[in-house]
Protein backbone atom coordinates (compact mmCIF):
# COMPACT_ATOMS: atom_id res chain seq x y z
CA UNK A 1 0.00 0.00 0.00
CA UNK A 2 1.64 3.31 -0.67
CA UNK A 3 1.15 5.84 1.73
CA UNK A 4 2.04 9.78 1.92
CA UNK A 5 1.53 11.58 5.26
CA UNK A 6 2.23 14.80 6.67
CA UNK A 7 4.41 14.27 10.12
CA UNK A 8 4.82 17.49 12.76
CA UNK A 9 8.51 17.69 14.45
CA UNK A 10 10.21 20.56 16.67
CA UNK A 11 12.08 21.41 13.01
CA UNK A 12 8.51 22.10 11.45
CA UNK A 13 6.40 19.99 8.63
CA UNK A 14 7.51 17.13 6.69
CA UNK A 15 6.16 14.97 3.97
CA UNK A 16 6.90 11.13 4.32
CA UNK A 17 6.07 8.41 1.83
CA UNK A 18 7.27 4.91 1.50
CA UNK A 19 6.98 5.24 -2.33
CA UNK A 20 10.10 6.09 -4.09
CA UNK A 21 8.15 6.50 -6.93
CA UNK A 22 5.57 8.58 -5.70
CA UNK A 23 8.79 10.51 -4.68
CA UNK A 24 10.44 10.38 -8.09
CA UNK A 25 7.36 11.75 -9.61
CA UNK A 26 7.01 14.56 -7.40
CA UNK A 27 10.57 15.88 -7.74
CA UNK A 28 10.04 15.83 -11.10
CA UNK A 29 6.91 18.00 -11.07
CA UNK A 30 8.36 20.46 -8.94
CA UNK A 31 11.30 20.62 -11.36
CA UNK A 32 8.98 21.32 -14.35
CA UNK A 33 8.93 24.38 -16.39
CA UNK A 34 5.82 27.03 -16.93
CA UNK A 35 5.93 26.47 -21.06
CA UNK A 36 3.54 28.47 -23.22
CA UNK A 37 1.66 27.09 -25.77
CA UNK A 38 3.49 29.05 -28.48
CA UNK A 39 7.02 27.59 -26.71
CA UNK A 40 6.32 24.02 -27.71
CA UNK A 41 7.48 23.37 -30.96
CA UNK A 42 9.86 21.73 -30.36
CA UNK A 43 7.64 18.90 -28.72
CA UNK A 44 5.39 19.00 -31.66
CA UNK A 45 7.74 17.95 -33.74
CA UNK A 46 7.15 14.54 -35.17
CA UNK A 47 10.56 12.59 -34.24
CA UNK A 48 9.13 14.03 -30.51
CA UNK A 49 6.18 11.71 -30.14
CA UNK A 50 6.40 9.11 -27.89
CA UNK A 51 5.06 6.75 -30.83
CA UNK A 52 6.47 8.03 -34.32
CA UNK A 53 5.04 5.56 -36.41
CA UNK A 54 1.56 4.23 -34.85
CA UNK A 55 1.32 1.43 -37.63
CA UNK A 56 5.04 0.36 -36.87
CA UNK A 57 4.45 0.52 -32.65
CA UNK A 58 1.92 -1.59 -32.95
CA UNK A 59 3.69 -4.41 -35.23
CA UNK A 60 6.51 -4.07 -33.03
CA UNK A 61 4.71 -4.61 -30.17
CA UNK A 62 2.56 -7.84 -31.63
CA UNK A 63 6.15 -8.98 -33.03
CA UNK A 64 7.76 -8.57 -29.62
CA UNK A 65 4.58 -9.84 -27.93
CA UNK A 66 4.19 -13.29 -30.09
CA UNK A 67 8.12 -14.41 -29.44
CA UNK A 68 8.55 -13.03 -25.56
CA UNK A 69 6.66 -13.86 -22.22
CA UNK A 70 6.15 -10.32 -21.30
CA UNK A 71 3.56 -7.60 -22.76
CA UNK A 72 2.60 -3.97 -21.80
CA UNK A 73 4.25 -0.95 -22.06
CA UNK A 74 1.53 1.91 -23.75
CA UNK A 75 -1.77 1.36 -22.86
CA UNK A 76 -4.10 -1.47 -21.97
CA UNK A 77 -3.99 -4.71 -24.25
CA UNK A 78 -6.43 -4.59 -27.69
CA UNK A 79 -7.58 -7.76 -28.92
CA UNK A 80 -4.99 -10.75 -29.00
CA UNK A 81 -4.14 -13.26 -31.59
CA UNK A 82 -3.03 -17.09 -31.75
CA UNK A 83 0.54 -15.92 -31.86
CA UNK A 84 1.14 -16.64 -28.34
CA UNK B 1 18.12 26.89 -49.09
CA UNK B 2 14.98 29.90 -48.22
CA UNK B 3 14.72 31.02 -45.16
CA UNK B 4 11.22 31.44 -43.76
CA UNK B 5 10.01 34.87 -42.35
CA UNK B 6 9.56 34.88 -38.50
CA UNK B 7 5.81 34.99 -38.37
CA UNK B 8 5.41 32.05 -40.67
CA UNK B 9 7.78 30.27 -38.51
CA UNK B 10 6.31 31.13 -35.81
CA UNK B 11 2.29 30.45 -37.04
CA UNK B 12 3.78 27.09 -38.01
CA UNK B 13 5.23 25.88 -34.51
CA UNK B 14 2.24 27.36 -32.99
CA UNK B 15 -0.44 25.30 -34.77
CA UNK B 16 1.58 22.20 -34.33
CA UNK B 17 2.17 22.69 -30.65
CA UNK B 18 -1.91 23.76 -30.57
CA UNK B 19 -2.56 20.18 -32.38
CA UNK B 20 -0.03 17.99 -30.10
CA UNK B 21 -1.92 14.97 -29.96
CA UNK B 22 0.33 12.86 -28.39
CA UNK B 23 0.71 14.84 -25.39
CA UNK B 24 -3.09 15.91 -24.56
CA UNK B 25 -6.50 15.57 -24.91
CA UNK B 26 -6.67 17.26 -28.13
CA UNK B 27 -9.21 16.90 -31.01
CA UNK B 28 -6.89 16.00 -33.98
CA UNK B 29 -6.45 18.78 -36.80
CA UNK B 30 -6.46 16.84 -39.75
CA UNK B 31 -7.05 13.79 -41.33
CA UNK B 32 -4.46 10.99 -41.19
CA UNK B 33 -4.10 7.88 -43.23
CA UNK B 34 -1.65 5.56 -43.43
CA UNK B 35 -0.53 2.40 -44.85
CA UNK B 36 2.51 -0.13 -44.21
CA UNK B 37 3.85 -3.62 -45.80
CA UNK B 38 6.03 -5.46 -43.43
CA UNK B 39 8.01 -8.26 -44.10
CA UNK B 40 8.84 -10.84 -41.10
CA UNK B 41 11.54 -13.86 -40.93
CA UNK B 42 12.72 -15.94 -38.70
CA UNK B 43 16.07 -17.87 -39.26
CA UNK B 44 15.95 -21.48 -39.57
CA UNK B 45 16.65 -24.16 -36.78
CA UNK B 46 20.26 -24.92 -36.98
CA UNK B 47 19.16 -29.19 -38.02
CA UNK B 48 21.43 -30.16 -35.57
CA UNK B 49 18.40 -29.65 -32.88
CA UNK B 50 16.00 -31.21 -34.38
CA UNK B 51 15.09 -34.40 -34.12
CA UNK B 52 11.68 -34.80 -36.09
CA UNK B 53 9.81 -31.84 -38.41
CA UNK B 54 10.90 -29.35 -40.36
CA UNK B 55 13.52 -26.86 -39.68
CA UNK B 56 11.84 -23.54 -41.67
CA UNK B 57 10.42 -21.61 -39.56
CA UNK B 58 7.73 -18.66 -40.18
CA UNK B 59 7.86 -16.17 -42.49
CA UNK B 60 5.36 -13.49 -42.67
CA UNK B 61 3.79 -10.48 -44.82
CA UNK B 62 1.76 -7.60 -43.03
CA UNK B 63 -0.33 -5.31 -44.46
CA UNK B 64 -1.78 -2.22 -42.12
CA UNK B 65 -4.04 0.65 -42.73
CA UNK B 66 -4.63 3.13 -40.40
CA UNK B 67 -7.15 6.09 -40.75
CA UNK B 68 -7.70 9.05 -37.87
CA UNK B 69 -9.77 12.05 -38.97
CA UNK B 70 -12.13 15.07 -37.10
CA UNK B 71 -15.75 14.81 -36.96
CA UNK B 72 -17.61 18.50 -36.33
CA UNK B 73 -16.08 20.32 -33.20
CA UNK B 74 -15.75 18.02 -30.26
CA UNK B 75 -15.07 14.37 -32.53
CA UNK B 76 -12.95 12.08 -34.13
CA UNK B 77 -13.37 8.63 -35.78
CA UNK B 78 -10.24 5.87 -36.14
CA UNK B 79 -10.47 2.70 -38.45
CA UNK B 80 -7.68 -0.10 -38.53
CA UNK B 81 -7.43 -3.46 -40.40
CA UNK B 82 -4.22 -5.85 -41.17
CA UNK B 83 -3.85 -8.94 -42.57
CA UNK B 84 -1.11 -11.07 -42.49
CA UNK B 85 -0.29 -14.35 -44.06
CA UNK B 86 1.85 -16.98 -42.86
CA UNK B 87 3.31 -19.69 -43.01
CA UNK B 88 6.43 -22.07 -41.60
CA UNK B 89 6.51 -24.82 -39.10
CA UNK B 90 7.03 -24.22 -35.26
CA UNK B 91 7.96 -26.29 -31.87
CA UNK B 92 5.75 -28.95 -31.16
CA UNK B 93 7.77 -30.32 -27.76
CA UNK B 94 11.38 -31.25 -26.94
CA UNK B 95 12.65 -34.63 -25.71
CA UNK B 96 16.12 -35.77 -24.80
CA UNK B 97 19.12 -36.73 -27.49
CA UNK B 98 21.40 -39.46 -26.49
CA UNK B 99 23.54 -36.83 -24.52
CA UNK B 100 20.72 -35.66 -22.68
CA UNK B 101 20.21 -32.41 -24.14
CA UNK B 102 17.01 -30.96 -25.06
CA UNK B 103 16.44 -31.43 -28.94
CA UNK B 104 13.16 -30.15 -31.11
CA UNK B 105 9.93 -31.85 -32.25
CA UNK B 106 9.20 -29.80 -35.00
CA UNK B 107 5.54 -29.41 -37.14
CA UNK B 108 5.84 -29.75 -41.04
CA UNK B 109 5.97 -26.86 -42.77
CA UNK B 110 3.03 -26.90 -44.19
CA UNK B 111 1.17 -24.71 -42.14
CA UNK B 112 -0.43 -21.93 -44.11
CA UNK B 113 -2.91 -19.28 -42.45
CA UNK B 114 -3.93 -15.38 -42.44
CA UNK B 115 -5.07 -12.88 -39.36
CA UNK B 116 -7.21 -10.36 -39.75
CA UNK B 117 -7.95 -7.52 -37.57
CA UNK B 118 -10.60 -5.18 -37.78
CA UNK B 119 -10.73 -1.98 -34.79
CA UNK B 120 -12.90 1.36 -34.86
CA UNK B 121 -12.74 3.78 -32.37
CA UNK B 122 -14.45 7.45 -31.44
CA UNK B 123 -13.15 9.87 -29.20
CA UNK B 124 -15.04 12.66 -27.95
CA UNK B 125 -13.04 15.93 -26.86
CA UNK B 126 -14.00 18.37 -24.30
CA UNK B 127 -12.50 21.34 -22.66
CA UNK B 128 -9.61 19.52 -20.83
CA UNK B 129 -10.04 16.08 -21.71
CA UNK B 130 -11.52 12.91 -23.51
CA UNK B 131 -13.02 9.89 -23.47
CA UNK B 132 -12.82 6.93 -25.93
CA UNK B 133 -14.20 3.89 -26.70
CA UNK B 134 -12.86 0.96 -29.75
CA UNK B 135 -14.09 -2.32 -30.61
CA UNK B 136 -11.75 -4.44 -32.44
CA UNK B 137 -11.76 -8.36 -33.62
CA UNK B 138 -9.46 -10.22 -34.98
CA UNK B 139 -9.56 -13.29 -37.01
CA UNK B 140 -7.98 -16.55 -38.16
CA UNK B 141 -8.89 -20.08 -38.81
CA UNK B 142 -8.10 -21.52 -35.31
CA UNK B 143 -8.52 -18.35 -33.48
CA UNK B 144 -10.96 -15.79 -32.70
CA UNK B 145 -10.68 -12.59 -30.42
CA UNK B 146 -12.95 -9.89 -29.66
CA UNK B 147 -12.13 -6.75 -27.27
CA UNK B 148 -13.74 -3.62 -26.38
CA UNK B 149 -10.96 -0.62 -24.99
CA UNK B 150 -12.05 2.91 -22.94
CA UNK B 151 -10.13 5.16 -22.29
CA UNK B 152 -9.63 9.04 -20.68
CA UNK B 153 -7.30 11.57 -20.93
CA UNK B 154 -7.44 14.63 -18.41
CA UNK B 155 -4.92 17.65 -19.02
CA UNK B 156 -3.66 19.61 -16.22
CA UNK B 157 -1.03 22.36 -15.58
CA UNK B 158 -1.82 24.22 -18.70
CA UNK B 159 -1.93 21.03 -20.65
CA UNK B 160 1.67 20.30 -19.49
CA UNK B 161 0.43 17.11 -17.82
CA UNK B 162 -1.66 14.60 -18.98
CA UNK B 163 -3.51 11.87 -16.98
CA UNK B 164 -4.64 8.53 -19.00
CA UNK B 165 -6.25 6.04 -18.13
CA UNK B 166 -7.61 2.67 -19.64
CA UNK B 167 -9.19 -0.09 -19.57
CA UNK B 168 -9.75 -3.19 -21.76
CA UNK B 169 -12.01 -6.28 -21.97
CA UNK B 170 -10.92 -9.16 -24.52
CA UNK B 171 -12.65 -12.36 -25.05
CA UNK B 172 -10.53 -15.45 -27.35
CA UNK B 173 -11.59 -18.55 -28.62
CA UNK B 174 -9.53 -21.25 -30.14
CA UNK B 175 -10.57 -24.56 -31.99
CA UNK B 176 -7.28 -25.99 -32.74
CA UNK B 177 -6.80 -27.61 -36.33
CA UNK B 178 -6.67 -31.46 -36.67
CA UNK B 179 -8.10 -31.94 -33.36
CA UNK B 180 -9.50 -35.08 -33.53
CA UNK B 181 -6.36 -36.32 -35.67
CA UNK B 182 -3.92 -35.18 -32.86
CA UNK B 183 -5.94 -35.39 -30.02
CA UNK B 184 -6.07 -32.02 -29.23
CA UNK B 185 -8.84 -30.05 -27.65
CA UNK B 186 -11.79 -29.29 -29.53
CA UNK B 187 -12.66 -25.53 -28.25
CA UNK B 188 -11.77 -23.28 -25.69
CA UNK B 189 -12.08 -19.87 -24.23
CA UNK B 190 -9.94 -17.22 -22.21
CA UNK B 191 -11.12 -13.76 -21.08
CA UNK B 192 -8.74 -10.62 -20.52
CA UNK B 193 -9.11 -7.56 -18.41
CA UNK B 194 -6.20 -4.73 -18.66
CA UNK B 195 -6.18 -1.58 -17.08
CA UNK B 196 -3.56 0.84 -17.43
CA UNK B 197 -2.94 4.15 -16.11
CA UNK B 198 -0.16 7.05 -17.20
CA UNK B 199 0.99 10.23 -16.37
CA UNK B 200 2.53 12.55 -19.40
CA UNK B 201 4.70 15.44 -17.99
CA UNK B 202 6.34 18.01 -20.31
CA UNK B 203 9.11 18.74 -18.71
CA UNK B 204 10.58 21.76 -20.43
CA UNK B 205 10.32 22.85 -23.96
CA UNK B 206 12.76 20.15 -25.40
CA UNK B 207 12.01 16.98 -23.54
CA UNK B 208 8.85 14.78 -22.06
CA UNK B 209 8.73 12.10 -19.85
CA UNK B 210 5.52 9.37 -19.57
CA UNK B 211 5.54 7.32 -17.21
CA UNK B 212 2.85 4.41 -16.61
CA UNK B 213 1.92 1.13 -14.89
CA UNK B 214 -1.10 -1.37 -16.37
CA UNK B 215 -2.18 -4.54 -14.59
CA UNK B 216 -3.83 -7.68 -16.89
CA UNK B 217 -5.62 -10.67 -15.77
CA UNK B 218 -6.26 -13.61 -18.53
CA UNK B 219 -8.79 -16.48 -17.28
CA UNK B 220 -9.36 -19.80 -18.84
CA UNK B 221 -7.59 -21.90 -21.54
CA UNK B 222 -4.13 -20.71 -21.62
CA UNK B 223 -1.85 -23.35 -22.61
CA UNK B 224 -1.25 -24.19 -26.12
CA UNK B 225 -2.79 -26.83 -28.03
CA UNK B 226 -0.43 -27.69 -30.68
CA UNK B 227 2.15 -28.46 -27.58
CA UNK B 228 2.50 -32.56 -27.35
CA UNK B 229 2.93 -31.81 -23.94
CA UNK B 230 2.17 -27.89 -22.17
CA UNK B 231 -0.38 -27.29 -19.10
CA UNK B 232 -0.59 -23.99 -17.82
CA UNK B 233 -2.46 -22.32 -14.64
CA UNK B 234 -5.90 -21.74 -16.13
CA UNK B 235 -5.20 -17.89 -14.48
CA UNK B 236 -2.16 -15.29 -15.25
CA UNK B 237 -1.50 -11.78 -13.70
CA UNK B 238 0.47 -9.38 -14.92
CA UNK B 239 1.74 -5.95 -14.47
CA UNK B 240 4.42 -3.90 -15.71
CA UNK B 241 5.61 -0.31 -15.44
CA UNK B 242 7.10 1.51 -17.54
CA UNK B 243 8.58 4.66 -18.86
CA UNK B 244 8.99 6.58 -22.17
CA UNK B 245 11.41 9.46 -22.29
CA UNK B 246 11.79 12.26 -25.46
CA UNK B 247 14.48 14.93 -25.30
CA UNK B 248 15.46 16.94 -28.57
CA UNK B 249 19.06 18.05 -28.85
CA UNK B 250 19.15 21.24 -30.58
CA UNK B 251 22.65 21.24 -30.98
CA UNK B 252 22.75 18.45 -33.43
CA UNK B 253 19.33 18.96 -34.43
CA UNK B 254 18.01 15.17 -33.33
CA UNK B 255 15.86 13.66 -30.69
CA UNK B 256 16.69 10.88 -28.35
CA UNK B 257 14.43 8.23 -27.23
CA UNK B 258 14.30 6.07 -24.34
CA UNK B 259 11.89 3.46 -22.87
CA UNK B 260 12.10 1.28 -20.11
CA UNK B 261 9.74 -1.26 -18.80
CA UNK B 262 10.06 -3.57 -16.01
CA UNK B 263 7.57 -6.85 -16.26
CA UNK B 264 6.43 -9.41 -13.64
CA UNK B 265 3.70 -12.06 -13.47
CA UNK B 266 2.41 -15.00 -11.37
CA UNK B 267 4.05 -17.43 -13.27
CA UNK B 268 7.22 -16.01 -11.79
CA UNK B 269 8.54 -14.56 -15.14
CA UNK B 270 10.70 -11.50 -14.62
CA UNK B 271 12.00 -9.20 -17.35
CA UNK B 272 13.91 -5.59 -18.32
CA UNK B 273 13.36 -4.36 -21.74
CA UNK B 274 15.34 -1.31 -22.55
CA UNK B 275 14.96 0.57 -25.81
CA UNK B 276 16.85 3.12 -27.37
CA UNK B 277 16.31 5.64 -30.45
CA UNK B 278 17.99 8.75 -32.32
CA UNK B 279 16.07 10.40 -34.88
CA UNK B 280 18.88 12.61 -36.94
CA UNK B 281 17.35 15.20 -38.82
CA UNK B 282 19.49 15.44 -42.14
CA UNK B 283 18.87 18.17 -44.88
CA UNK B 284 16.53 17.95 -47.24
CA UNK B 285 13.73 16.70 -44.67
CA UNK B 286 15.46 13.40 -44.51
CA UNK B 287 15.73 11.62 -40.97
CA UNK B 288 18.12 8.35 -40.29
CA UNK B 289 16.81 6.77 -37.24
CA UNK B 290 19.17 4.31 -35.43
CA UNK B 291 17.41 1.79 -32.93
CA UNK B 292 18.95 -0.63 -30.22
CA UNK B 293 16.64 -2.46 -27.97
CA UNK B 294 17.78 -5.28 -25.43
CA UNK B 295 15.59 -7.50 -23.50
CA UNK B 296 15.95 -9.99 -20.77
CA UNK B 297 13.46 -12.44 -19.11
CA UNK B 298 13.85 -14.79 -16.51
CA UNK B 299 11.78 -18.47 -16.95
CA UNK B 300 8.80 -19.14 -15.70
CA UNK B 301 8.03 -21.60 -12.74
CA UNK B 302 6.87 -24.63 -14.45
CA UNK B 303 9.32 -24.44 -17.42
CA UNK B 304 11.03 -27.55 -18.27
CA UNK B 305 13.71 -27.85 -20.48
CA UNK B 306 12.53 -31.39 -21.76
CA UNK B 307 8.97 -32.32 -21.70
CA UNK B 308 7.86 -34.93 -18.69
CA UNK B 309 5.78 -37.49 -19.45
CA UNK B 310 6.20 -38.91 -16.39
CA UNK B 311 4.29 -35.85 -14.78
CA UNK B 312 0.12 -36.08 -14.98
CA UNK B 313 -2.17 -34.28 -16.82
CA UNK B 314 -2.95 -31.69 -14.75
CA UNK B 315 0.80 -30.66 -13.37
CA UNK B 316 1.73 -27.32 -14.86
CA UNK B 317 4.70 -27.79 -17.15
CA UNK B 318 5.40 -26.21 -20.73
CA UNK B 319 8.83 -26.27 -22.85
CA UNK B 320 7.90 -23.20 -24.83
CA UNK B 321 10.83 -21.77 -25.72
CA UNK B 322 8.88 -18.17 -24.80
CA UNK B 323 8.48 -19.01 -21.21
CA UNK B 324 12.65 -19.83 -20.58
CA UNK B 325 15.50 -17.85 -19.28
CA UNK B 326 16.92 -15.63 -22.28
CA UNK B 327 17.96 -12.29 -23.27
CA UNK B 328 17.95 -10.77 -26.60
CA UNK B 329 18.97 -7.68 -29.00
CA UNK B 330 17.41 -5.58 -31.52
CA UNK B 331 19.32 -3.41 -33.67
CA UNK B 332 17.20 -1.76 -36.41
CA UNK B 333 17.60 1.32 -38.82
CA UNK B 334 14.62 3.77 -40.41
CA UNK B 335 15.24 5.94 -43.12
CA UNK B 336 12.24 9.01 -43.08
CA UNK B 337 11.31 11.36 -45.23
CA UNK B 338 9.21 14.00 -44.47
CA UNK B 339 6.91 16.29 -46.54
CA UNK B 340 3.95 18.65 -44.95
CA UNK B 341 1.39 16.60 -46.09
CA UNK B 342 2.99 13.34 -46.50
CA UNK B 343 5.95 11.34 -45.55
CA UNK B 344 7.44 7.80 -46.40
CA UNK B 345 9.84 5.54 -44.14
CA UNK B 346 11.56 2.37 -44.60
CA UNK B 347 12.99 0.26 -41.12
CA UNK B 348 14.59 -2.62 -40.90
CA UNK B 349 15.36 -4.62 -38.03
CA UNK B 350 16.92 -7.59 -36.83
CA UNK B 351 16.85 -9.57 -33.36
CA UNK B 352 18.57 -12.37 -31.90
CA UNK B 353 18.07 -14.18 -28.36
CA UNK B 354 20.23 -16.18 -26.49
CA UNK B 355 20.26 -17.95 -23.05
CA UNK B 356 23.61 -16.27 -22.06
CA UNK B 357 22.19 -12.69 -23.27
CA UNK B 358 20.16 -13.04 -19.86
CA UNK B 359 20.73 -11.20 -16.62
CA UNK B 360 19.53 -14.29 -15.11
CA UNK B 361 21.81 -17.38 -15.62
CA UNK B 362 19.92 -19.86 -18.24
CA UNK B 363 21.27 -22.99 -16.90
CA UNK B 364 20.72 -24.58 -20.37
CA UNK B 365 19.70 -22.75 -23.57
CA UNK B 366 16.63 -23.76 -25.28
CA UNK B 367 17.10 -24.92 -29.09
CA UNK B 368 14.34 -23.18 -30.71
CA UNK B 369 15.37 -19.27 -29.32
CA UNK B 370 14.91 -17.42 -32.24
CA UNK B 371 17.09 -14.51 -34.41
CA UNK B 372 14.09 -13.03 -36.95
CA UNK B 373 14.63 -9.72 -39.29
CA UNK B 374 11.68 -7.32 -39.85
CA UNK B 375 11.46 -4.91 -43.19
CA UNK B 376 8.95 -2.49 -43.34
CA UNK B 377 7.81 0.26 -45.89
CA UNK B 378 5.18 3.02 -44.71
CA UNK B 379 3.36 5.99 -46.31
CA UNK B 380 1.50 8.78 -44.28
CA UNK B 381 -0.86 10.64 -45.76
CA UNK B 382 -2.34 14.39 -43.95
CA UNK B 383 -5.24 16.60 -45.13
Amino acid sequence: MIWLRLVGTSKGYFVKTNSPILVIGMLLLAGCQNIQPWERGILAKPEMQLEVSKLGGQLRQQVYFANEASTGGSGVAGAGCGCN
Amino acid sequence: MKIKSKSSHLLALTSAALSMPAFSAAQPVETEISVRTSLYKEENVPADNIIFGDDVRYDIDIHQFSLLTPVGEKWSLGFNAARESMSGASPWGTVADADGAATLIMSGATISESRKEFSLSTQRYFNKSSLGIEVSRSKENDYEADAIVLSTEWDSDNKLSTLTLGMSYSKDKITPTDAILFGRVLEKEKTSQSYSLGWTQILDKTSVLQSGIRVTKHSGYLTDPYKLRDARPDERLEWSVNFRYRKFIESTNAALHTNYRYYEDSYKVRSHTVETAWYQNIAGNFQLAPNLRYYSQRKASFYLPIDDYTLPLTTNQSSDYRLSTFGAFTVGLKAIYNQPTWAVSFSVENYKSRGKYSLTNAETEHPALLSFSLASIGFDFRF
